[in-house]
């Protein structure tokens, strides 16, 4: 059976054409190989860094925030505190911030070869999650040491691990799409990743915040993620669940929007990047 | 009864030159940011002329090509062979027209097209080869003449930085070239590396477009365009000048070119 497809200006596109995600499976699988084997290549200690690296921010946050600035941790020792909700984070910044400049890192593919351009945030956010696993094995280790055993909360662990994904996918649709025209988008954007980790609790606990301050915390969907991490792994309250619903309502806006965004930018990459 | 394989009508495609995104002031520029999404995308054929610096690199490009043809698309530099395939190809996306290709479409038109300069020759057969279209399995099944057309047996574990230009090139072919698809657009610039190499990447040209596929082959080597097409286009401004016949098309290139 020979397949036929039509070429015509861009116009109106579906959302989300699963079929065609689905020819290109082999690339998106060969370029998150890639980002894996290159990430690590030529490194002594190879994928060791993604233990190291969380493993070393604790140490440094423990020092800084745990003993100096002595920073409340839900009553358990602070390293296991600021890990449970660190490891959310590095995912989340790591995978924002190299999708959202996706587009333009691999210019010389967008313009030499065609293939849904949405694959590349996939990419980035799969290896992410890579590393995740990576720094998921460090918090197991640094429960053993502590004799901590999970919570019921771990069941709920997952479907907020999805949530914190989905944000970060609608974000990247985004980001990605407007920093192929507007290259300010990624001199701007390490600045208010920061600001986005001082606004979710990941060195301190989100008891901190005064309760009138409840609802606009609730509109940043990461919160509700690290507490839920916190609840399981570590200790802390469950969080409450309508800010899980609020959290839930801005991710599913923040991918149908960025979705209908980045579709009507697609066919012009090639040609602007 | 031939089938049609590629069927062109109208294809054009403009583009702005010299657009100045960084006039006006920020406030102005912010706004334009936000209502961007609103406005239409798509360029309309009629909007061109009230664009003083938008420039048609393509304009009514028509034509059909049977099944298991070979047509050649010859033109000077910039005369719009590269959008012409590059928009086949799915690269980019024409401002007007319409294209139906029946099959899958492979194209040749760089070579070392996804090479990672980290990853060894190995690993970039199969980088490369997944990203003009193979799957991995039909990687492997062809790893071994990839690597011996390519001539870098010696090396095919080092990291490709490490390579020669002539080597680099020579191995971005190699893949290229064992892409395995119903409809090609092949871009004879290709031919790289010394003149012996040249010589056995042109011969392994032919040898695809003689293999009962359907291609689209641009080259400015005439030798080549008589040597194995069918039928001609020729392009010149973006505009068909002529096309048909092999020896008529390529006698009007070269007045072309003379005048």
């Amino acid at each position: 059976m020979t397949q036929t497809f039509e070429i015509r200006p861009a116009g109106k596109q579906s959302i989300l054409d699963l079929r065609e995600l689905w020819q290109f499976r082999h690339l998106y699988r060969t370029l998150v190989w890639r980002t894996l084997r290159v990430r690590y290549q030529q490194t002594v200690i190879g994928v060791a860094w993604a233990l190291l690296q969380p493993a070393l921010l604790v140490f440094v946050f423990t020092i800084i925030f745990g003993r100096l600035a002595a920073i409340p941790s839900n009553g358990q020792p602070y390293p296991i505190f600021v890990l449970s909700g660190l490891l959310i984070w590095l995912f989340v910044a790591q995978a924002f911030g190299q999708a959202s400049i996706s587009m333009v890192a691999n210019a010389h593919l967008i313009t030499r070869i065609y293939f849904p351009r949405i694959i590349l945030i996939l990419t980035v956010i799969t290896a992410a999650l890579a590393d995740f696993l990576c720094a998921f094995v460090l918090l197991i280790l640094m429960m053993l040491w502590y004799g901590i055993m999970p919570s019921a909360g771990a069941f709920a662990f997952l479907p907020m691990l999805a949530l914190a994904i989905a944000t970060v996918f609608g974000l990247s649709l985004w980001a990605s799409a407007l920093n192929v025209p507007y290259r300010d988008v990624g001199l701007l954007l390490p600045f208010l990743v920061q600001l986005w980790m001082f606004l979710s609790p990941v060195i301190y606990p989100s008891t901190l915040l005064p309760e009138k301050y409840q609802f606009l915390y609730a509109l940043n969907p990461i919160v509700v993620v690290i507490d839920t991490s916190r609840w399981a792994f570590a200790a802390g309250p469950p969080p409450a669940l309508w800010m899980v619903g609020v959290s839930c309502v801005m991710a599913l806006l923040f991918c149908v929007t960025g979705f209908w965004y980045f579709r009507r930018q697609e066919a012009t990459f090639a040609d602007v990047v | 009864m031939p089938e049609v394989a590629v069927s062109v009508s109208g294809l054009g495609k403009w583009y702005i030159v010299n657009e100045n995104r960084f006039r006006g002031t920020l406030s102005e520029k912010l706004g334009r940011m936000v209502t961007a999404p609103f406005r239409a995308r798509t360029p309309s054929a009629a909007g061109a002329h009230a664009m003083p610096n938008a420039i048609w690199a393509l304009r009514d490009v028509s034509f059909d090509l049977e099944t298991g043809k070979v047509m050649g698309v010859i033109g000077r530099n910039g005369s719009g062979k590269s959008t012409m395939l590059r928009i086949l190809a799915r690269i980019t996306t024409p401002t007007e027209g319409r294209a139906l290709l029946h099959g899958r479409v492979g194209a040749l038109l760089e070579v070392g097209t996804g090479f990672h300069p980290d990853l060894s020759g190995r690993e970039n057969i199969l980088l490369s080869g997944t990203m003009i279209g193979m799957t991995p399995a039909e990687v492997k099944k062809h790893e071994d003449e990839i690597i011996a057309f390519s001539e870098v047996e010696d090396f095919i574990d080092t990291p490709v930085k490490h390579y020669s230009s002539g080597m680099f090139m020579r191995l971005g072919f190699a893949v290229a070239a064992h892409l395995d698809t119903e409809i090609m657009l092949v871009d004879e610039v290709l031919a790289v590396g010394d003149e012996a190499f040249q010589r056995k990447c042109k011969k392994k040209i032919r040898e695809t477009a003689l293999a009962g596929r359907t291609v689209l082959f641009t080259s400015h080597d005439m030798d080549s365009i008589k040597a194995i097409c069918h039928s001609c286009i020729l392009l010149d401004h973006g505009k068909v000048v002529a096309q048909g016949g092999v020896a008529e098309t390529v006698a009007e290139y070269q007045r072309v070119c003379a005048a």
